[in-house]
């Protein structure tokens, strides 16, 4: 592999960058509920926090591909694995369409 | 000076100036135009220098002269003056298209010249022209007096004079005089309180005594919404550059690179964070949008008010020519008999502020009074009479009376508000005779509530004999005999319903702020089958607590019998419950509403004092013109934030981890310069945003500005754009082997290209993305803008630049890792904006 001495550092930041990503999801997340809670109404189900952070089960995929890809020195690992990515991501927004109108 | 006098000094007469004189001295002494309101190319091009960015960038390029390459200091240079063209030619055109459009609504001057009266625009009125004025006239010039009919002027603009001053054509002896002093002197830019006059113009623009001073006595308005949030915007941006800048050269020097190229390149960091096209962009979408607000017959006098056109919520309006036709038409001038008596149309005439002249001019009632008399023969009953003394209509008394002479005996004739002049009548006039009004006057009153509720407004005339004497004054209206009563239609409007419903469903509510009673009011509202939640009339209003009115302006939809000053208190009350409020007013009295409320619209035909304090003109008074104006505001809205979301997410991910990567890198991740090129072609890039397409739902409700809502943006949507860059940096060091120039090259274009095709999905809220359709010229200059980005590694310009041609293998990753990415952004889309509202 060439620049060894950079692969820890660069698995580092890119873990970081995905780490710090879901943690800005989690405090938004916090934020808004706590904002929109009424009194005496009930805490969400773990069913409803798992289809809420789809994309953040996503996000750790693909760091997962990324990290393994790149350390194996794999462009095609890297090439199927974006494709496949692609392909659910494309699933989960067509799912989620936005409404015509708010 | 004697007015002969005046003049023979400037070569005027009695007829004017001939138009080939008035043409000659517009050439010698200019348009009649304050420096600050004529359009300057050399003033658009200075500003473009008024920017920090090119302090940067022009302190990078002295630097790099110095202590790196003369070549990089060249570019540099290059850059800068690439830069300043670019935003000089946008907003030249921007600021052409706007002094064009403001054009339209231009202040008139009547003006005789030849012996022939005739419109002109002020800005053509030339000394020696003589200009005739009335009520509600801003003077266009420095004038003599020449003519006075009861002429009052407010001078509040001048000197700071609250109470109107009278005129006089006599004239005045006095050495150094001050401008109170000066009576027989009209100045510029005051405004015509009461009465007709004409006079001599003496001196024109800058000249003038409101031009010498006109800079101290601007009255600024107040910062728009929009202008507070992109202050805030902008100081969080700097904020946050001076931080990082400064961290990137420390830490980049500590590390062990050379201390100017870390300088250089901590700089280059500086200037890709900071939106430097951000004024440039803001003016070209706010003029387009004027452009096409025009097209709607909706003229911007202001451009910064659009955005908060856009966004209001509340209007507030009067009922005259929104929910009615606005041609108000005497219908009947009745006796207590119940049948029409010329004898009180007589007295209406008399006791009326109407002038008649060329035309007639006053407030709508007055003249339908005149031109009813005028079209049936009935105007010469006033002959008789001389009238000796008036005492002007105010909000307070809702009346006006005047003192007329006939033969000798005095008549005391007082017109006004029924319930104000009936408070005042101790008789009423049965067959020509006093009787006491005590035992009719409840039948009375409800006659004029049948009259009201049947959709009239009404008018009350009394009279009394009374003495001849020097003056007369309000105390004199009292025991007055009740004459009879003036009845007035103003059919309603048959697309008021439609109106208002339409800006209802675009998140506006209404509401009628008018003079009128509230049998009235609601009368008409329920012919245009407007539903009335609350009826608040004014003198309940005064019994209010600012608490109590605040809750009434919200629940109101009607606010009856108001004064000006309670037209102010509601809009102040509404703003303080948060709304963005609109104000609709033509009179000379709603100038003040105007300038409080953060939108003040008027309408082309309305009095000069109220179209020059107002925001917006439109060009034909209609409710469904300001939907059409607000549609427009939304979509100028929309666009901006595009620029600002853009900004602060993948251009601030980019150079967020290219400033990381520096520390850690054995190089620097990208050459200044080249960061510097890459900022260049992004921001020609973005010269098209103004005219992207806006989605029919995001103009459906008013948005507000929000910088907690900007900065949860920046958090969420920059890292996207980071991790991304780090992936490349991980493709080009362990897939690649990437020696510098080839590393730099590769993040170039991957930064590059996710960059600017992420607009595709910040534009919209849209998920997935396509289902939003952009811009034509948006499309067309992005695909153009990555093309020529793609390219340049592989040209001379790239080898100039340090860069070096990418291997085939490299391309395909990149497409499949972009797709990754924008789809990714799309998906975060869905999250963010389910828990963050804007």
């Amino acid at each position: 592999m060439p620049y060894p001495e950079l692969f820890t550092w660069w698995a580092a930041t890119i873990t970081w960058s995905i780490v710090f990503l879901t943690l800005v999801s989690i405090y938004l997340y916090i934020d808004s509920a706590k904002r929109r809670r009424q009194p005496g109404q009930k805490d969400q189900g773990t069913g409803k926090l798992v289809s809420d952070f789809v994309f953040v089960w996503i996000l750790l995929g693909l760091l997962i591909l990324y990290i393994l890809s790149i350390d194996r020195g794999s462009a095609v690992m890297f090439a199927i694995g974006n494709v496949v990515v692609e392909v659910i991501l494309l699933a989960y927004l067509l799912k989620n369409k936005a409404p015509a109108s708010e | 000076m004697k007015q002969s006098e005046a003049y023979e000094a400037l070569g005027s007469s009695k007829n004017g100036l001939s138009e080939q004189e008035a043409r000659h001295r517009l050439e010698i002494y200019g348009r009649n135009e304050l420096p600050q309101q004529t359009f300057s190319e050399l003033r658009v091009f200075l500003r473009q220098f008024n920017n920090p960015v090119f302090v940067i960038l022009g302190g990078a390029a002295i630097l790099a002269g110095f202590f790196a390459e003369v070549s990089q200091s060249v570019a540099i240079a290059a850059m800068i003056a690439l830069s300043v063209a670019l935003g000089f030619l946008n907003e030249y055109r921007a600021e052409k298209t706007v002094q064009d459009l403001r054009r339209n609504v231009s202040i008139k001057a009547v003006v005789t010249r030849d012996g022939k009266v005739s419109d002109v625009d002020a800005a053509l009125v030339v000394p020696g022209d003589l200009v005739s004025l009335y009520v509600g006239d801003i003077v266009p010039a420095d004038m003599r007096v020449i003519e006075v009919k009861d002429l009052q002027l407010d001078e509040a603009s001048l000197t700071g004079e609250s109470f109107p001053v009278e005129k006089t054509t006599d004239p005045l002896k006095l050495e150094r005089a001050t401008p109170q002093q000066l009576t027989n002197y009209l100045f510029m830019g005051t405004v015509v309180a009461h009465g007709t006059g004409k006079g001599l113009v003496i001196r024109t623009g800058k000249n003038t005594e409101f031009g010498s001073i006109s800079k101290t006595l601007a009255r600024p308005h107040p910062e728009t919404e929009f202008q507070i949030g992109i202050r805030k915007y902008g100081n969080m941006l700097i904020t946050l550059t001076l931080f990082l800048a400064t961290g990137i050269f420390v830490l980049n020097a500590l590390v062990g690179h050379p201390v100017v190229d870390s300088l250089l390149f901590s700089l280059a960091i500086a200037i890709g964070l900071v939106p430097e096209l951000m004024p440039a962009i803001v003016t070209i979408t706010l003029s387009q949008g004027a452009r096409k607000m025009a097209d709607s017959r909706v003229v911007v006098k202001r451009l910064v008010s659009i955005e908060d056109f856009g966004n209001m919520d509340v209007l507030c309006t009067d009922k005259t020519g929104t929910m009615t036709e606005g041609n108000v038409a005497l219908d009947s001038y009745r006796s207590l008999d119940g049948g029409d008596d010329p004898k009180v149309l007589c007295h209406a005439l008399l006791c009326n502020s109407a002038v008649v002249g060329e035309r007639v001019v006053g407030n709508p009632m007055d003249s339908a009074v005149w031109k009813y008399a005028i079209n049936n023969g009935e105007r010469d009953c006033v002959k008789p009479y001389t009238i000796l003394d008036t005492v002007p209509f105010d909000y307070e008394r809702r009346m006006m009376s005047v003192a007329a002479e006939k033969n000798g005996s005095v008549l005391f004739i007082t017109k006004g508000a029924p319930e104000s002049v009936l408070a005042r009548c101790t008789r009423r006039e049965v067959k020509g005779e006093g009787e006491p009004i005590g035992p009719t006057l409840d039948s009375i009153k409800t006659r004029v509530s049948e009259y009201s509720k049947a959709g009239y407004r009404v008018l009350a005339v009394a009279y009394r004999h009374i003495e001849n004497k020097p003056s007369y004054s309000v105390d004199d209206e009292e025991e007055l005999i009740l004459q009879g009563f003036l009845s007035f239609t103003d059919p309603p409007k048959k697309d008021a319903r439609q109106a208002i419903d339409k800006l209802r469903d675009m998140g506006v509510s209404s509401k009628i702020l008018t003079g009128d009673n509230e049998l009235v009011s609601v009368k008409v509202c329920e012919d245009i089958d407007v539903p009335v939640k609350r009826v608040v009339n004014g003198a309940d209003m005064i019994k209010m607590n600012s608490n109590e009115l605040r809750g009434a302006v919200e629940e109101a939809t009607i606010f009856a019998r108001i004064t000006p000053e309670q037209k102010l208190e509601i809009i102040k009350a509404l703003k303080a419950n948060g709304h963005i409020v609109g104000f609709m007013g033509d009179g000379v009295n709603d100038a003040p509403a105007l300038y409080e409320a953060d939108v003040g619209i008027s309408v082309d035909s309305a009095v000069d004092v109220s179209k020059d304090a107002a925001d917006i003109v439109l060009l034909e008074k209609n409710l469904l013109v300001v939907s059409k104006g607000i549609e427009e505001g939304r979509r100028v809205f929309g666009n901006t934030i595009k620029y600002i979301l853009m900004g602060t997410s993948s251009n601030f991910g980019n150079m967020f981890s290219a400033a990381f990567a520096s520390v850690f890198l054995p190089f620097l991740p990208m050459l200044p310069m080249q960061i510097l090129f890459m900022n260049l072609l992004y921001d020609v890039s973005n010269f098209t945003l103004p005219t992207d397409n806006v989605d029919e739902e995001y103009i459906q409700r008013p948005k507000r500005w929000n910088i907690d809502f900007v900065r949860k943006y920046t958090l969420f949507f920059g890292p996207f754009s980071s991790l991304y860059d780090f992936l490349t940096y991980g493709i080009m060091l362990f897939i690649f082997a990437a020696p510098p120039a080839l590393f730099q090259s590769g993040w170039f274009v991957e930064s590059f290209w996710t960059e600017v095709l992420v607009i595709f999905v910040i534009r919209t809220r849209r998920t997935p993305f396509f289902t939003s359709r952009p811009g034509k010229w948006l499309t067309v200059l992005t695909i153009a803008a990555v093309a020529f980005g793609t390219a340049v590694p592989f040209t001379p310009l790239g080898s100039f630049l340090g860069f070096a041609p990418l291997p085939s293998e490299y391309w395909i990753l990149l497409v499949l890792m972009v797709a990754t990415y924008l789809l990714l952004v799309d998906a975060g889309k869905v999250f963010f904006y389910r828990i963050c509202k804007f």
